[in-house]
């Protein structure tokens, strides 16, 4: 009673001079017009029973007016319908079988419980009575049941709406109506009628006839009501033979589009579109078919625009229903999956062929026709010899696209159904159609093709697996048999080297990809599938991340993909590579030519090798070594092409993130950072993907301080790097290789600190409890058994010891310790880091090794606010020296005295131990921080709220950077080297004897009222000035090993 | 008329390109795009436009409003696709744009702009409906992974050339600021007509601008006498940005990433890549401002959620006088938060065409000074003295102009639909 609810309440009638006979109650009738109460009359109720059979009474309730005895205000029969409501003790409220809301208003309590009672009673029997028959039929057709509405008549459009507006108010009365909408009304003695809906429907042609756009539109209006009452049965009417053409047709006349008219009708009525390559000969699942056909129709076309939720939901699940009904019964029916897969089989010169049985095991399938078709697939193949005719084809090509629409609805269903769905399709030959479809001369069959074949894969990769198996089995078993009809791999791979069209093309690059990822066993995510090969990549790189995970063939893939892969890298791998590696007789000015179909060749070559060296990082190490790929991927880099050259410096960035000792030789011994050095020069004035594609790569080595390759870079390049100076990066990276130099050896990779960014690919973080994704897996474990004893004697300096370090952790694998960024941590001058406040600066700071005795003083400091430690530092001389030499922040066990310059006498002697509350600096070296970061960075939502209140402003004497340069609004048109300082001064700088800064108390003014968010903007006079005191500071604070040189030039804090 | 000309006609009237035409138009928007920077540079004027969203009649009723592509140039913050029935007419007719016009319009990436999203909600199903085939899709995605990740905005006129059209209501226009103030926030119906205008809060010194300022104690003479529209930040008490006037202005689709406290780390990202979980280019693309201090967990499951504290901090150390993002639907169509610190834009009105909010454009006007270089005095003494390092420190925030506009009248449109499935064996 929705609607009583929310219009007024009747008022109870004025009171009466004297209480009424028992029989007469005082009552007020009250009707629902526009949601208003209206008042029909005050008057006198009584039950009556006006006969019928005793057992089925004519009850009803009878009003006669007070002031004439002889009119009646009300007579209305009482239905067995439970939508008789008593409210406040005198209210009745029911809905009419019209569908109007009626109520009665009693003066008393006793009247109204009185006829209460009577209508309780009524319904007892009336249902009394319903109860043996059967319900359902009964109810549609019992008149009293079903709400009464107006003939569907033109002419009574407005009171139609109206009454279904007015019946799908309450929950009672939308089911009376949604019943009364779906019934076929039986005249007496006849056929079944049609039901009102179709008898809507019926108006839209005479509506039509009359010109009557209004009809029409009124007529849309209540159908489109009716369907998003949101009633399944009503739905599944509205879509059947009898309904539809009705439904759509009034839907054509939206009003929202009065000058528009679709044509659903004629769209619906074109069965052409209905294709059989294999007839359905059960009738009900023709049915179906064609059901879901008309409801995805109605979902994405007609109603499109004004589906709600609800409806939406009901629609899809209608849909999925009937989907799973069809799939079902088609893989059940043996005959209709002989005569499908039989097509295939169709004229069959070998006899082999159809000799053997149809639902033979895949051996059988390797033989049947295609096993004749020997030359290699060439783009322009036509084959198919044996099957000549061109209805044959089409034939056949249908029947390729009938399996891949089923295998994509397979997708939605319930993994049972589909296992046996596959199977059943598996044993009938499923995978000869795909090798057929791969081969193709059309490119749709050809995606069809990848289609079926990446869903087979999607659902189990093990069942493709060992279907290639089992014929490379064959194989061996007599090569001379099975000729190029090797495993699917092999086809693949054949395709996908001489395939023309460009998306097949990735399609195919992609299927070899999910094929040959051992981490695919549950394969079940398609959003991987579809995402590249990073997403790919990643997802396995974190997988491989659980403690007893491993990745590349490791003891946790199933032996058979270990067999399948190794057997890829022994037969297939050289084929797949072999434009790759024939690039070796191009030259460096045959890379000036490639045409689009070589580079779209090469990128996904050199994606899927991307792939495979994180995948399988042992047999692909051997075999990418062995074959120099790294040099012919360098090749790519003097091609035009610059996304081509993207997709080799891509390469180069996922084997450096590998840190792997032997893909790092190789790039040595070949200089092949001297291409990618060379595009940094090339594109340095400009800002574009490349350049900063370069920046990321050694943004990487940085950061991650890969020893091996710094040493080489600036060995070898150390003039031209610095002579690039327009980002620090460069010049940090020469630091760190005279930091090296200096004998300095950091006892963890991770300690170079930057002031620069890059995204962390090397270790998963937690941010927001979220496990990060990340790229790269530490070595597996028999990879490092095959690699230990090379590796023993450089262990110490190698950055691959840090990861190991970590697996040693109680948690290692999991240590989410290593930030995204490493945040500058010389940036206490700066007046606005926002920086100290970011949680990944947190994070950054926490992951450095350390020296035991500072482990409870990390402890503490982690949870010591930091606006405490700093006010510590700064207001306690006695810590000042250790504070200056902690910022030094290279997490050396052995803080460098003075200047670079002295730095070389600065032998490491045993770190003196230090107060406590300095360590803030250096807790960021401590392993044990680094599993705190775990937990702080998970509750430091909190403390960077508060931190970021003490932002601290500058004093005058800021050591910032000019702003000027420092200002993106500059940077775009400017000479980029402006910005950051000559290099000469900044050696000058380095070279200053150190003033006995106190940077934290001297420098650094807090300024309390900064917190609310109004700055003081530093002078820009100040800022060349301050500059190179910022310089000066920088290599003053103790180590010159990284002190600042960042671009923006700040020097910042270690630990905000 | 070139190939390039007939797809933007074919296009422009909600007809997909053939299959081949998207893979050059692809190739040819990569080349381009390569040549971007992670942060594209763009002058003022540029007229700035948030979430599309594959409302294509929306999209033509936004160049409607906005002036025609190369008339008006036009920066794009992204979500071009999904959720609407046209993604693939709206993301393809804005690359055609790109490429025919490569300096008049700049195309940002959205979090929509991503493989794994649009499997989920929608142009990846759209793609395949309407080619049959996931290759459109493909060729898309990996136009996706190239566009730049922000633009920043130069040179935007720090007040507006009033525009001398009627006013919306017509009635008196007292709370309106006469046209000798600085008109710093003019809200526009789709008919051009003022719906309100605020001026700028001025500051005292003008006439001594070489003094240290301090803007914590700038009065305001002329306070807005009317509170903000709906959306605006332009309330009587805001005056108006007076915060941190004058700089650039960042356009990115989501907010902030704590990874990134300078403009110039987004630099060092290769952004070549699917929108990765996490990380600064993720956060770039997925953030949201919100009322609270500092950095917080955003709801979404990517990115975060940033405070007033930490737009202030990142305007004032990068010399932005605001962040302009998009990405969340504001039923006003903008809507200024933290001071006018940061403003989000959405493009998309009636969005998913259930939602009933309008839609919003803001223009930035040009300033007339040669991008920020080289300021000259425009006949009003209070915007320049000629120094541009002491200026810098009192620039004002940029002179915007919304243009509210709603979708598109039923008419125009034809039926928003997918487009059915052809054939069918199932």
């Amino acid at each position: 009673m929705a609607q009583a609810q929310h219009a007024q309440q009747p008022q109870s009638p004025p009171s009466p001079p004297s209480p009424a006979p028992h029989e007469r109650k005082r009552v007020k009738v009250y009707e629902l017009k526009n949601n208003d109460w209206y008042d029909r009359g005050t008057g006198f109720c009584s039950g009556q029973l006006l006969g019928g059979m005793p057992e089925n009474p004519d009850a009803r309730i009878v009003v006669v007016s007070e002031d004439d005895t002889e009119r009646v205000l009300l007579e209305t029969r009482i239905s067995k319908d439970d939508g008789y409501q008593k409210q406040q003790d005198t209210l009745i409220v029911w809905t009419e079988v019209n569908g109007v809301d009626m109520a009665l208003s009693f003066q008393e309590a006793d009247g109204c419980s009185g006829v209460w009672g009577f209508v309780n009673e009524v319904q007892q029997r009336l249902n009394a009575l319903a109860g043996p028959d059967d319900g359902l039929s009964d109810d549609i057709l019992d008149p009293v049941q079903a709400i009464i509405l107006p003939e569907p008549e033109l002419g009574k459009l407005d009171e139609v709406e109206q009454a279904i507006r007015a019946a799908s108010a309450t929950p009672n009365s939308r089911e009376a109506l949604v019943k009364s909408m779906v019934a076929f009304i039986s005249s007496p003695g006849s056929e079944p009628g049609p039901s009102y809906i179709m008898r809507l429907g019926a108006l839209v042609e005479a509506a039509e006839k009359a010109h009557s756009v209004e009809d029409l539109h009124r007529l849309c209006n209540i159908i489109k009501h009716l369907i998003l009452l949101n009633d399944t049965s009503l739905i599944e009417h509205v879509v059947s033979n009898e309904a539809i053409q009705g439904v759509v047709g009034a839907l054509e006349y939206d009003p929202d589009f009065p000058s528009h008219k679709a044509n659903h009708r004629q769209y619906l009525a074109d069965t052409s579109k209905f294709k059989q390559v294999v007839p359905i000969t059960n009738a009900e699942v023709v049915r179906k078919i064609h059901t879901t056909y008309r409801l995805l129709y109605l979902k994405d076309v007609v109603l499109a625009r004004i589906l709600d939720d609800p409806t939406f939901s009901v629609l899809n699940s209608l849909i999925f229903f009937y989907q799973v009904d069809v799939v079902n019964y088609l893989q059940g029916d043996a005959d209709f999956l002989r005569e499908l897969f039989g097509i295939f089989r169709d004229p069959p010169p070998p006899p082999s062929g159809d000799s053997n049985a149809p639902a033979g095991a895949e051996d059988d399938d390797q033989q049947s026709p295609k096993g004749t078709r020997r030359p290699l697939p060439t783009p322009d193949r036509v084959h198919e010899p044996q099957s000549g005719s061109a209805p044959g084809r089409d034939r056949k090509k249908d029947a390729v696209l009938f399996i891949r629409d089923c295998c994509a609805i397979a997708k939605n269903i319930q993994a049972q159904s589909r296992a046996s769905l596959f199977q059943n399709f598996i044993s009938h030959g499923l995978f000869s159609v795909i090798t057929y479809a791969l081969r193709h001369h059309e490119a749709s069959v050809r995606v069809a093709g990848t289609d079926v074949l990446v869903a087979l894969i999607d659902h189990d990769p093990g069942l493709v697996r060992n279907y290639c198996f089992q014929a490379l089995q064959h194989k061996h078993k007599d090569p001379s048999k099975s000729g190029s009809e090797g495993p699917l791999t092999d086809t693949l791979i054949e395709l996908l080297l001489v395939e023309v069209d460009l998306g097949v093309k990735s399609q195919m690059a992609d299927a070899i990809k999910i094929l040959l990822d051992p981490n695919s066993a549950n394969g079940m995510d398609m959003l991987a599938r579809q995402a590249n090969a990073e997403i790919l990549a990643k997802r396995a790189g974190q997988q491989g991340h659980g403690p007893g995970q491993q990745h590349g063939p490791g003891p946790q893939t199933p032996p058979q993909t270990d067999t399948f892969i190794q057997d890829f890298y022994e037969h297939s791998a050289m084929r797949l590579f072999k434009p790759l590696m024939d690039l070796a007789q191009r030259g460096v000015s045959g890379m000036k030519t490639l045409s689009v179909q070589e580079t779209s060749l090469y990128t996904h070559l050199v994606e899927i090798l991307c792939f495979f060296v994180r995948q399988h990082t042992y047999r692909s190490k051997l075999f990418i070594l062995a074959q120099n790929l790294h040099s012919r991927i360098a090749q790519l880099l003097a091609c035009p092409q610059k996304h081509m050259r993207l997709t080799a410096l891509k390469w180069f960035r996922v084997c450096v993130s590998l840190q792997d000792e032997f893909h790092n030789r190789q790039l040595i011994q070949h200089r092949l950072f001297e291409p990618i050095l060379a595009i940094v020069e090339e594109t340095q004035p400009r800002d574009n993907l490349l350049n900063s594609a370069c920046l990321d790569l050694f943004e990487y080595i940085k950061r991650e301080g890969v020893k091996q390759l710094i040493l080489h870079l600036a060995e070898t390049y150390r003039d031209r790097l610095l002579r690039l100076t327009y980002v620090s990066l460069f010049e940090l990276i020469v630091q760190r290789y005279d930091q090296f130099q200096a004998g300095y050896v950091p006892s963890s990779a991770n300690g170079l600190d930057d002031s620069s960014f890059t995204t962390q690919e090397g270790t998963p973080r937690v941010v927001n409890g979220r496990q990060a994704f990340s790229g790269l897996r530490e070595m597996d474990n028999d990879e490092e058994a095959y690699f230990d004893d090379i590796e023993d004697d450089e262990e110490v300096g190698l950055p691959i010891a840090d990861g190991k370090g970590e697996r040693g952790l109680p948690n290692g694998a999991a240590s989410p310790a290593k930030p995204l960024v490493n945040y500058p941590e010389d940036e206490d001058e700066d007046a606005m880091d926002i920086l100290a406040s970011s949680p990944d600066r947190e994070g950054g700071v926490i992951r450095k090794t350390f020296s035991s005795d500072e482990i409870a003083a990390a402890a503490t400091d982690a949870d010591a606010p930091g606006e405490d430690a700093m006010e510590v530092d700064s207001t306690s001389p006695s810590t000042q020296d250790h504070a200056e030499r902690g910022r030094g922040r290279d997490r050396r066990p052995v803080p460098l005295e003075g200047s670079p310059g002295k730095r070389a006498s600065a032998s490491p002697p045993a770190e003196p131990p230090l107060p406590v509350k300095r360590r803030r600096n250096d807790e960021d070296e401590d392993e044990l921080g680094m599993l705190m970061g775990g937990s702080k960075r998970r509750n430091s939502a909190a403390s960077l709220a508060s931190q970021t209140h003490h932002i601290e402003l500058d004093g005058s004497v800021s050591p910032s950077l000019p702003k000027a340069a420092d200002s993106p609004s500059e940077k775009e048109k400017q000479d980029l080297s402006v910005r950051s300082p000559p290099q000469t001064q900044t050696l000058q700088a380095k070279l200053q004897p150190q003033p006995a800064l106190k940077r934290r108390g001297s420098l650094k003014t807090r300024n309390q009222g900064s917190s609310d968010g109004k700055f003081i903007v530093k002078p820009i006079a100040l800022a060349a000035h301050a500059h190179a005191h910022a310089h000066a500071t920088a290599r003053g604070s103790g180590d010159g090993g990284n002190g600042n040189g960042d671009g923006t030039g700040k020097v910042q804090e270690g630990d905000g | 008329m070139s190939d390039l000309d007939k797809s933007i006609a074919q296009l422009k009237a909600c007809r997909p390109i053939p299959e081949k035409d998207v893979r050059e138009l692809c190739y040819k928007a990569r080349e381009l795009l390569i040549e971007e920077g992670n942060v594209v540079s763009v002058d003022a004027p540029v007229t700035i436009c948030g979430d599309i969203h594959g409302q294509f009649h929306d999209l033509m009723e936004l160049f409607r409003v906005g002036g025609p592509c190369p008339d008006t140039a036009y920066l794009f913050m992204g979500d071009f696709v999904d959720r609407g029935f046209y993604s693939l007419e709206s993301f393809l007719l804005l690359l055609c744009l790109k490429v025919r016009y490569p300096d008049r319009i700049t195309l940002i990436r959205g979090n929509h702009e991503s493989r794994q999203i649009t499997t989920v909600y929608g142009f990846y199903d759209e793609c395949m409906r309407k080619y049959g085939s996931a290759n459109v899709w493909r060729y898309c995605c990996e136009v996706f992974d190239y566009l730049a990740l922000g633009a920043l905005v130069m040179g935007a006129a720090t007040d507006l050339q009033p525009t001398d059209t009627s006013t919306a209501d017509g009635n008196s226009q007292a709370t309106m600021p006469s046209d000798s103030d600085d008109i710093e926030i003019e809200i526009l119906n789709s008919a051009g007509q003022v719906l309100s205008r605020f001026s700028r809060a001025r500051q005292n010194n003008s006439q001594d601008q070489s003094q240290a300022p301090n803007p914590s104690s700038s009065p305001s003479q002329q306070t807005p006498q009317r509170n903000g529209a709906p959306g605006t930040g332009a309330s009587a008490s805001s005056r108006g940005s007076s915060g941190n006037p004058g700089g650039a202005v960042l356009c990115v689709h989501g907010g902030l990433s704590p990874l990134i406290d300078t403009l110039d780390k987004i630099r060092l990202l290769d952004r070549k890549q699917e929108v990765p979980h996490e990380g600064a280019m993720c956060d770039l693309l997925w953030s949201d401002p919100d009322e609270i201090d500092g950095w917080g967990l955003s709801p979404r499951g990517a990115g975060f959620l940033f405070g007033a504290d930490i737009v202030k901090c990142f305007n004032h150390k990068n010399d932005l006088s605001l962040i302009c993002r998009a990405h969340q639907l504001v039923m006003e169509g903008f809507k200024e938060m933290f001071d006018s610190s940061i403003v989000t834009v959405w493009s998309a009105p009636n969005y998913c065409y259930r939602c009933g909010n309008v839609a919003a454009i803001l223009e930035l006007g040009e300033d007339g000074s040669n991008a920020g270089y080289a300021p000259r005095a425009n006949g009003d003494m209070n915007r320049s003295n000629g120094i541009l390092a002491e200026r810098q420190e009192l620039r004002m925030g940029p002179g915007r102009r919304y243009r509210v506009f709603e979708a598109a009248p039923q008419d125009s449109r034809g039926m928003p639909a997918k487009k059915p499935v052809a054939d069918y064996f199932l």
